[in-house]
């Protein structure tokens, strides 16, 4: 655990040189008046900082040193790559000797509880496994420069593996080829990326989870009746599968369930519930609406609870202890989840198994269920529900 | 402490000795880095009488008050008041005290009411908790009535008048239960009639337990209210006069360390020098009416006239910063638009505001910026670029030939003191090389030293030429520059007197004539009024 | 009115000079310090790459920040150069792609659409006499809009065009980005801009004081509208750059780049107040932010402590700035 402890030497100092650049200023503030002295006064601000983060600083190389010592071992995995689309998961066993490999991930966001869920998924299996591995994502999931930017920095790292879910494959295209230089294996996760190089990709069948989310909403209609969609977004890999895969369904499946166009609320509830709201007074006589993510999900909610209208039947993905709230009281009938859990676990996993040099399939289905009423405390539902 | 030869007066007076004295400085001290602010002041405020304190712009006046409210800390001596030690540590403490200042410029918040302005900070609560407009109220009201002060308790602040601002001020200081009362140039933007309620005020406020310390540049009116004169300068006390048996002279001598002299008053410009610049019918939607005028090549013009009159108006929509509803304006008999002051700037036509800071001065920048602003465009750049060394000499030659106090060029400017703040301000029209410049109030706040250089500078830019109007409240200013003058009221040129003809009190017969109200006075100008008036 | 001889600089104003300049390294001295630290904290930080990494990670934060530092220096606020730089990405992409145009003629228009942008803005500070905080956020929201109706809210990729990445990504100098000669160049050219013409002056006057600028015989109002297209520029030039580097024009990024941009302009000294600011300080101020973030995800900081370490430092170097200031 002593890098951790660097880590926190490191944050800490870090904070201070902060604190300490405004304390100066104070001190050099309050000691003179004279403009003179105060410019060669407050100079040394960052001087004395600087003596309050070395002490963190020699700690924190040890830390990085255990990280780039795991690289050697990273060559095995990376020239072999996946042969087929078995479903077959990689069984890695858990590494031993003196360091610990590092597993850069980079995902698609970061404070987003899906993610969350993600992150707690990998650092559960990196324990199991031996790794040690670090969890990093933009704040939004259009900001593809910073992705890029974490990229590049992952691979500065030195890991032994890196684990990503590009938010655009082509921008990340010259970084893969990168990485693939560098003899470090790529784990691609969530929603792929489209690219030869990563290894596998550990994700949801969006599509497929969206059409089960569609036949449960066909199924609670009986058939016929109005229904609407409201989106987390129309770029995004996942906004579209999820959105085309409950369209395609109702298309091929429903003649009697009229569709809406569908709306796109960036993910946000309260957008999405005002996306919500202004369905429903558009067209009093809604039967359903489905909500494409959690943050989505949670909009439509709202909205449906604040317009006081009965009888509208919701759907929605992924969790979150909103959306289990809302199964829970009969506002949402039941929703999609993912298994973002599982996805860091199995990116993990694999990349593990690519430092063995195992051979991975090129993909790596991590599943997701339905959940509803009945089967919300299930502990095998429980285990892939994030709160 | 060693009381030095010429310590101020009110311990070897007979009588006061035993007579504890309200506020004294005894031996301050205060240096800022490469300047000795004050050197062992002294000051001696005896219970019951009106100190003014005077003493040219950067003696150290507002230096000593900054260290009596606590905003300073003095590097050495101390202060007394009401017998014992005092160390104001700032100015709410100072307040709380019993020393109230207050500044030239007020510190009030122009949204809240008089009353709410009056107790901010010591709001009454009802429950603790909330406000009680009504308390407040109530507690303002009794307080202006107790001062005789005719304030509504419940009107905005913002609504009032200069002079009523500086009630509320006051009323705010007297809240505090105020011994000491030191007013900074209390009366600079003050017209005649409020400088007499103002004084009754301060009449009314002196007890057998209190005392005014009055810091202003205005000599008639120390004479008409002070006891006592303080004099400094240059940082360090010079001298305490007696105001009843000493003369203006006197003061200003001990001010200056010289005596002053008074140039002749000038002669008429010759009426052979072309006409550079006629205004005919000058209007705009809020003041001016029919405002005409003449300006000669190498004429000093004055435009008098009491406050509100529409002197600074004239010059604004003179220089195209205010929008003008009807009139003409020639420069050597073309005529001519000026929309922006841009379009004045480039008719070599420069507008010196009286309001330096505001609309003069660039404050966070050099002084080379501002000395070059009006002219960087035209003559100091070529293809958008800055000509820089062209410039800065210029900046220096100013600085030079004005005698800028200012440690260099590159000074920024809210680092000066007015007067030289001014001069910067002069330096910038005149290098723009502009054959018209408007003087707004030039010698507001400057000291009676440099008031005699810019003078100078002002005669000898009309004997090189130049037409100036001079705008100035202080009527022996103008009597003393304007070849002409040319008087205002309401908005209306009400006479034009030449320089021989004009005295303060033909100037003042002008200038408070009211032809809008008065039918005698509109008949005495000729002024023909709109016809629904002559109905009413 | 002029004496005989010019006074040549005294040694006072060589010495308020050199002030100045104190004052502009003691933020590079923060950066410096901040870069040791990484330096000597992990060695993966201090290599040749990593740098460049750094750089080319500043570009385009650091092209739309030195735009923005003009307007921020009369006082004002632009809210909209990050969904206009969007916006111009997706018109380069049109441009480029969708209309097939030559990749000079390409450029340039893109380059003009940002000058509209700021055009629009300039405008309407100066003659409509919005505040620049409403009149720049209704921009933003306007050309997050344009941005996605243009676009059909779908990226456009440049792989048509590979000619196009090399602006960014190619190497003039070997292992050094283009995008980073970009952002050195219009940063020179900037500080030219802004310290040895009319148009900077201006900017310093009206950030100083607008009214007293304007009875200076300036015409503000025509600076104002100029200033406001030149941040525009760059907003048309950081559009380029960040969909040359990232091979595509991504029609739903962009927001939050335009308080970044300023937290860089701010950390380099320039006062939000108006009249004060350089190049110099909102480039180091840039690549303090960069470092921040390259050195802390290098050390494998928790991602929830780089930004409070950010802010931190945020507070810290406006904090210290405004102390040196109201001693000066």
């Amino acid at each position: 655990m002593r890098s951790r402890t660097s880590r926190v030497g490191a944050v800490a100092a870090l904070a201070a040189t902060g604190l300490l650049l405004g304390a100066c200023a104070q001190a050099s503030d309050s000691a003179s008046s004279s403009s003179s002295s105060s410019a060669s006064s407050s100079s040394s601000a960052p001087a004395v900082s600087s003596v309050g983060s070395s002490a963190g600083s020699e700690t924190a190389s040890a830390g990085s040193g255990s990280a780039s010592s795991g690289s050697g071992s990273a060559s095995a995995g990376s020239s072999s790559s996946g042969s087929s689309a078995a479903a077959g998961m990689p069984s890695p066993t858990p590494m031993s000797g003196g360091t610990k490999p590092l597993i850069a991930i980079v995902s698609k966001g970061f404070q987003h509880q899906f993610w969350q869920a993600v992150k707690a998924g990998a650092d559960s299996e990196a324990a199991k496994l031996g790794v040690t591995i670090t969890f990093e994502g933009p704040p939004t999931e259009a900001d593809v420069e910073i992705q890029i930017d974490e990229l590049t920095q992952a691979i500065a790292k030195k890991p032994a593996a890196i684990g990503f879910a590009a938010l655009d494959s082509k921008a990340a295209a010259p970084l893969m080829q990168q990485a693939k230089d560098q003899n470090i294996p790529v784990i691609a996760f969530d929603s792929g990326v489209d690219s030869d190089i990563p290894l596998t990709t550990a994700a949801t069948d969006n599509k497929a989870a969206a059409a089960e989310a569609a036949k449960h909403m066909s199924e609670a209609l009986g058939g016929k009746g109005k229904v609407a969609l409201v989106v987390h977004d129309q770029t995004s890999a996942s906004g579209t599968q999820r959105r085309d895969g409950f369209v395609e369904w109702m298309k091929a499946n429903a003649p009697g369930i009229q569709l809406l166009e569908p709306q796109y609320g960036g993910g946000d509830q309260a957008k999405s519930a005002d996306i919500a709201k202004s369905i429903i007074a558009a067209n009093p006589d809604i039967k359903g609406i489905y909500g494409s993510n959690e943050g989505s999900a949670i909009g439509v909610v709202k909205g449906v609870t604040e317009s006081g209208v009965k009888g509208i039947t919701v759907i929605g993905f992924d969790s979150g202890q909103a959306q289990i709230d809302a199964i829970n009281s009969g506002v949402m009938l039941g929703a999609i989840t993912q298994n973002p859990v599982g996805i860091g676990e199995q990116t993990v996993a694999a990349a593990v198994a690519a430092l063995e040099g195992q051979t991975l399939p090129k993909v790596i289905d991590t599943g997701f269920y339905w959940y509803d009423k009945s089967n919300i405390n299930d502990p095998k539902i429980q285990a892939v529900l994030y709160k | 402490m060693s009381v030095p030869l010429d310590a101020p007066t009110g311990r070897s007076a007979a009588g006061a000795a035993t007579a504890t004295n309200l506020l004294e400085v005894v031996g301050v001290s205060k240096g800022f880095p490469g300047v000795k602010a004050l050197q062992d002041m002294h000051l001696t405020l005896r219970p019951g009488e009106v100190l003014a304190l005077v003493g040219e712009n950067g003696a150290g006046k507002s230096t000593l008050m900054k260290l009596l409210s606590g905003i300073y800390q003095p590097d050495g001596g101390e202060f007394f008041f009401e017998g014992g030690p005092f160390t104001p540590t700032d100015p709410k403490h100072a307040q709380e005290s019993g020393i109230s200042i207050i500044h030239q410029e007020f510190n009030l918040m122009p949204d809240l009411t008089v009353a709410q302005n009056i107790f901010i900070g010591r709001e009454p609560r009802s429950g603790g908790f909330f406000l009680s407009d009504r308390a407040l109220n109530r507690k303002a009201g009794e307080l202006l009535r107790r001062l005789e002060l005719p304030l509504d308790p419940r009107q905005l602040v913002g609504t009032l008048t200069v002079a009523k601002q500086q009630m509320v001020e006051i009323a705010k200081a007297l809240s505090y239960d105020a011994r000491v009362l030191i007013m900074d140039e209390p009366t600079a933007a003050l017209n005649d009639a409020e400088v007499a309620t103002l004084h009754s005020l301060i009449r009314r406020f002196v007890t057998p337990q209190t005392g005014v310390i009055y810091i202003s540049h205005k000599m008639d009116e120390l004479k008409a209210i002070s006891d006592r004169i303080t004099v400094i300068r240059d940082g360090r006390y010079v001298d305490t006069l007696d105001t009843a048996t000493s003369t203006m002279g006197d003061v200003i001598s001990r001010m200056v360390g010289r005596e002053i002299d008074t140039d002749a008053r000038p002669e008429n410009v010759r009426p052979d020098r072309p006409v550079l610049l006629s205004v005919e019918g000058l209007s705009t939607r809020t003041l001016l009416k029919d405002v005409s005028f003449e300006l000669r090549e190498g004429e000093i013009l004055g435009l008098a006239g009491l406050m509100g009159a529409g002197r600074t108006e004239v010059a604004r929509a003179l220089v195209g910063a205010d929008a003008v509803t009807a009139g003409t304006v020639r420069l050597r008999g073309e005529p001519v638009s000026v929309r922006t002051p841009a379009d004045a700037a480039a008719l070599g036509i420069g507008y010196l505001s009286e309001d330096r800071k505001q609309f003069g001065l660039l404050l966070s920048q050099t002084v080379n910026a501002n000395i070059g602003l009006s002219s960087l465009g035209d003559r100091f750049s070529s293809a958008g670029f800055v000509k820089d060394r062209p410039m800065r000499a210029a900046s220096r030659e100013y600085v030079e030939s004005l005698r800028i106090r200012t440690p260099s060029i590159n000074q920024t400017a809210k680092n000066l003191s007015g007067g030289n703040q001014q001069k910067v301000v002069i330096s910038k029209w005149l290098l723009k090389d502009c054959d018209i410049l408007i003087f707004d109030e030039p010698t507001r706040g400057i000291d009676v030293g440099a008031k005699e250089e810019i003078y100078r500078l002002l005669n000898r830019l009309a004997e090189e030429g130049k037409s100036i109007i001079m705008i100035s409240s202080e009527l022996p200013e103008v009597l003393r520059m304007s070849h002409r003058i040319v008087v205002m009221s309401e908005g209306r040129v009400t006479g034009e007197l030449s320089a021989a003809e004009a005295d303060q009190e033909s100037v003042m017969h002008l200038a408070t004539l009211r032809p809008d109200e008065n039918p005698e006075d509109a008949a005495e100008l000729g002024i023909q009024l709109p016809v629904e008036k002559d109905h009413a | 009115m002029s004496t005989a001889t010019a006074p040549v600089a005294t040694t006072a104003e060589k010495r308020t000079d050199i002030r100045g300049r104190l004052q502009q390294l003691l933020a590079f001295g923060g950066l410096i310090v901040i870069v040791v630290f990484f330096a000597v904290a992990n060695e993966n930080f201090r290599t040749f790459s990593n740098f460049t990494a750094i750089l080319f990670s500043t570009v385009v934060i650091g092209v739309l920040a030195v735009g923005t530092t003009f307007v921020i220096i009369t006082g004002g606020i632009d809210l909209s150069i990050g969904t206009g730089m969007t916006l111009c990405a997706v018109m380069s992409g049109t441009f480029l792609i969708n209309w097939n145009l030559p990749l000079g003629l390409g450029l340039v228009l893109t380059v003009l659409v940002g000058g509209l942008i700021g055009f629009v803005n300039g405008c309407s500070v100066a003659f409509l006499k919005l505040p620049p905080f409403i009149a720049t956020l209704a921009m933003m929201l306007i050309a997050q809009g344009l941005a996605l109706v243009i676009s059909g809210s779908a990226p456009i990729y440049f792989s048509a065009l590979p000619v196009f990445s090399k602006i960014s990504t190619g190497e003039i100098i070997p292992r050094v980005p283009n995008a980073v000669l970009v952002l050195v160049v219009l940063a020179v050219l900037a500080a030219i801009l802004l310290n040895r013409t009319l148009f900077g002056r201006y900017t310093f006057s009206i950030g100083s004081n607008e009214e007293a600028t304007a009875l200076s015989g300036i015409n503000v109002r025509k600076w104002k509208v100029l200033i406001y297209t030149v941040a525009g520029l760059f907003t048309g030039i950081a559009g380029i750059m960040i969909s040359a580097r990232l091979g595509s024009a991504q029609p739903a990024t962009g927001q939050g780049y335009e308080l970044q941009a300023i937290a860089a302009v701010v950390i380099g000294g320039t006062s939000l107040t108006g009249g004060k600011g350089s190049i110099v300080g909102t480039i180091i101020g840039a690549l303090i932010i960069s470092v921040l973030n390259n050195g802390l995800r290098i050390m494998s900081i928790p991602q929830e402590w780089q930004n409070v370490i950010l802010g931190l430092v945020i507070l810290g170097a406006v904090y210290a700035d405004m102390a040196r200031k109201r001693t000066a």
